[in-house]
């Protein structure tokens, strides 16, 4: 494997050093308060200012762009994935909580009008406070089987009024506006799908909670209800045409197709950190000749050849989205692999750790009930397992 | 950082990878069971598949057409390609004129403790005495005193097979390789095993899925049962993930990266895996029938599992990683 490049390099060493000042501290800070970070936090109006979380000082430059449009706004597929990685290899939940579009940007992405781009993700590019974007599609009623939404959107002269409940938006409750997914009519399944972008502060779109998690603590996860809210047709995400050409929940989907492999980067990322635990561990405390060294040091070449194994995954479905090539199946092998092989990474080094590593200052203990959502969030293993057996067997929708 | 792992295949490697996959799909694979008979390839297809690698110099491109050659039938492979898993040790050769007659020497590894005195099993032909032996940094070359014994083995009969009695072997070269050099040796053979092993993977996946989506059990198709489906796509997720290994391990080697070796068996583990696996439920998705040598599925149950325990097995390979683990720098971001 190539290594980085100076201008990578660069990038990370700025990752690494924010990781320790600010990412692992308000993390683990989180985790004891059970409170993520607040808005106005130091780091997040850093990032403001610069742009992101790494200056654009540092780093690939703008050859390295993967998108079109406005470079400043422009998703960077590589770029997101080392960033992911080592952020989460510093707190997974404090990388979540970064500003930025998150996973409402890339559904706009792939799916908005220029116009409609231009609108939302232009507000990032405001140097003076943080912002946020968000998506929301899971329901109480509706998680993996996303076709099962029952948010309805129905007209009104020229507007949308949406009713529904929406819960596990990630930053919702501090995002300037959120993707909303709704249906004009359950019974058209996938083709009655429509994504709306819902500003914050619009009457009926209210903050119901926000949730009390075993771990990954360090981002905001909310429930909201829309009760009557109503939205213009400008906020209709794609416009109608989108719709009419029945490629709403395709470009649902395509949005997952973007963020899997990141999702599984972060569990990547997570799970160096277990690993780097570990090998300290063994390095200062295990007796050189020992049989517990000999069985530690196989248990840890096990954990870095899966997580090596992992990243390839990770880095080869964004590879492919880069190249323009379909990588639905190459994303989700990546999400299939990594969240479980990072919790038997984390598992296992908690096992090298023994009873020393289940107090709550050993950071092996956070990890391990951080990790879980990994497996989750972005289509849980089962459904990454379906969408597999869909491409390569040719497994009927209704199965 | 766009292709760090080799993802791209230059173009002429595509070519030579399509023509091999026709190759082993029209002419291989249909001969399979005639050539495990014979326990040799014939003289043609020995002289296509030699040319297939002539000029590939480059670990990348060779992983490629192993695993490609191997999906059509891999019993050969170990004659054939020569010096193949040895590719290492002619390399690291410091004599090199005794290197170059002995590129068909098999090898013989042990990770960090002493080498046996017998080489269980190499391919029978063409007839060989000679075996690279590495353990530790150390590489030797041997040659048998006695003649070869011909013997049966679970799985490359057509390959042939004999072993060879090193107890009173002459040695013809005895060296210190720089600290390293041994791990790398053994990472060469190691990943030739795992290109071979992912394209047996490969190969029992793609009949399965053949198989299991014609047969209809409980009126559906066998793979369209849910836990059938599960289990198949995390197989196949397997499968991908141990050729994105090999080929990540085989473009370290082709960068010099010191730390190669490490990798390479880091990816033979993960190709032996997601290849037993593939292959032992390459049987039982086909139930009774996977049993009978009608079908190629338990030939490549055997060829998976042989191929775990060639070059000293999984013990030198644990051996291996476990004395280098905690010194191999992440191969992405460094130290």
């Amino acid at each position: 494997m190539t290594g980085l490049d100076p201008a990578g390099r660069e990038m990370l060493d700025e990752l690494r050093d924010l990781g320790r000042r600010y990412i692992r501290p308000m993390g683990l800070e989180a985790d004891r308060t059970g409170d993520p970070p607040p808005a106005d936090h130091e780091l997040y109006r850093r990032c403001a200012r610069q742009g992101g979380l790494v200056s654009r000082t540092v780093g690939p430059g703008e050859d390295e762009s993967g998108g079109d449009g406005d470079a400043s706004l422009t998703w960077r597929p590589l770029r997101a994935l080392l960033i992911a990685e080592e952020s989460a290899y510093w707190d997974r939940g404090v990388a979540l909580s970064l500003p930025g579009p998150g996973l409402g940007g890339a559904a706009l992405r792939s799916a908005a009008t220029p116009a409609q781009r231009e609108r939302f993700l232009a507000p990032f590019a405001d140097q003076t406070r943080a912002h946020w974007g968000a998506m929301a599609m899971t329901e109480p009623g509706a998680g993996s089987d996303v076709a099962r939404i029952r948010t309805r959107a129905r007209r009104d002269g020229d507007e949308w009024v949406l009713t529904g409940q929406k819960m596990f938006c990630s930053n919702g409750a501090r995002a300037d506006w959120v993707v909303v997914w709704a249906t004009v009519d359950p019974d058209l399944g996938r083709d009655g799908h429509r994504a709306f972008v819902v500003e914050q502060g619009t009457p009926g779109f209210e903050l119901l909670r926000i949730e009390h998690k075993m771990g990954s603590r360090g981002y905001e996860t909310a429930s909201f209800a829309l009760d009557d809210v109503r939205v213009p047709p400008d906020n209709l995400l794609g416009g109608e045409a989108l719709y009419t050409a029945r490629r709403g929940f395709k470009a649902a989907m395509a949005t997952y197709n973007l963020t899997r492999p990141i999702h599984a980067a972060q569990g990547v990322g997570m799970g160096r950190a277990a690993l780097d635990l570990a090998l300290d561990l063994v390095r200062t405390d295990f007796p050189a000749q020992g049989s517990r060294r000999r069985r530690a040091l196989e248990r840890l070449a096990e954990m870095r050849r899966k997580l090596q194994v992992a990243r390839l995954m990770c880095l080869h479905a964004v590879w492919l989205a880069r190249q323009r090539t379909d990588n639905a199946l190459e994303a989700s092998y990546a999400k299939l692999y990594a969240p479980p092989v990072v919790y038997e990474v984390v598992s296992a080094a908690l096992d090298i750790f023994g009873e020393a590593g289940v107090v709550r200052d050993n950071l092996i203990e956070k990890l391990y009930r951080d990790v879980k959502i990994l497996d989750i969030g972005e289509g849980t293993q089962q459904v990454q397992r379906l969408v597999v057996a869909r491409h390569l067997l040719g497994l009927p929708r209704d199965q | 950082m766009i292709d760090p792992a080799g993802f791209a295949l230059a173009e002429e490697v595509e070519d030579l990878r399509d023509a091999a996959a026709r190759f082993a799909r029209d002419v291989l694979a249909p001969a399979a069971r005639d050539h495990e008979r014979a326990g040799r390839w014939p003289e043609a297809v020995q002289a296509v598949v030699g040319g297939f690698g002539d000029d590939l110099d480059r670990c990348h491109a060779r992983v490629v057409l192993l695993e490609t050659l191997a999906a059509g039938d891999a019993g050969g492979l170990p004659a054939v390609d020569r010096p193949g898993p040895a590719g290492g040790a002619v390399e690291a050769c410091p004599d090199r004129s005794l290197a170059a007659a002995a590129t068909d020497a098999v090898l013989l590894a042990a990770g960090g403790g002493e080498a046996p005195e017998r080489v269980a099993w190499a391919p029978g032909w063409p007839p060989r005495r000679r075996a690279w032996v590495s353990s530790g940094d150390r590489l030797r070359l041997v040659e048998a005193a006695g003649e070869p014994e011909p013997v049966e083995a679970l799985a490359f009969a057509a390959s042939g097979g004999v072993s060879l009695d090193l107890a009173a072997a002459r040695v013809l070269g005895d060296w210190a390789l720089p600290v390293g050099g041994g791990l790398a040796v053994r990472g060469r053979a190691r990943l030739w095993a795992a290109a071979v092993a992912v394209g047996v993977g490969q190969a029992a996946f793609d009949a399965t899925v053949a198989y299991t989506t014609e047969r209809v059990v409980f009126g559906k198709p066998v793979a369209h049962h849910q836990a059938n489906a599960f289990d198949l796509a995390a197989l196949a997720t397997g499968i991908h993930g141990a050729r994105l290994a090999v080929r990540d391990a085989a473009a370290s080697f082709d960068a010099g990266d010191p730390a190669a070796g490490f990798w390479a068996t880091e990816a033979w583990a993960e190709a032996i895996d997601a290849a037993v696996a593939m292959s032992e439920a390459g049987i039982q998705l086909l139930g009774g029938h996977g049993f009978l040598v009608d079908h190629l599925a338990e030939k490549r149950f055997r060829e998976a599992r042989m191929l775990g325990l060639l070059f000293g097995g999984r013990d030198a390979a644990l051996d291996d990683l476990a004395g280098t683990v905690l010194d191999v720098p992440d191969p992405w971001l460094g130290a």
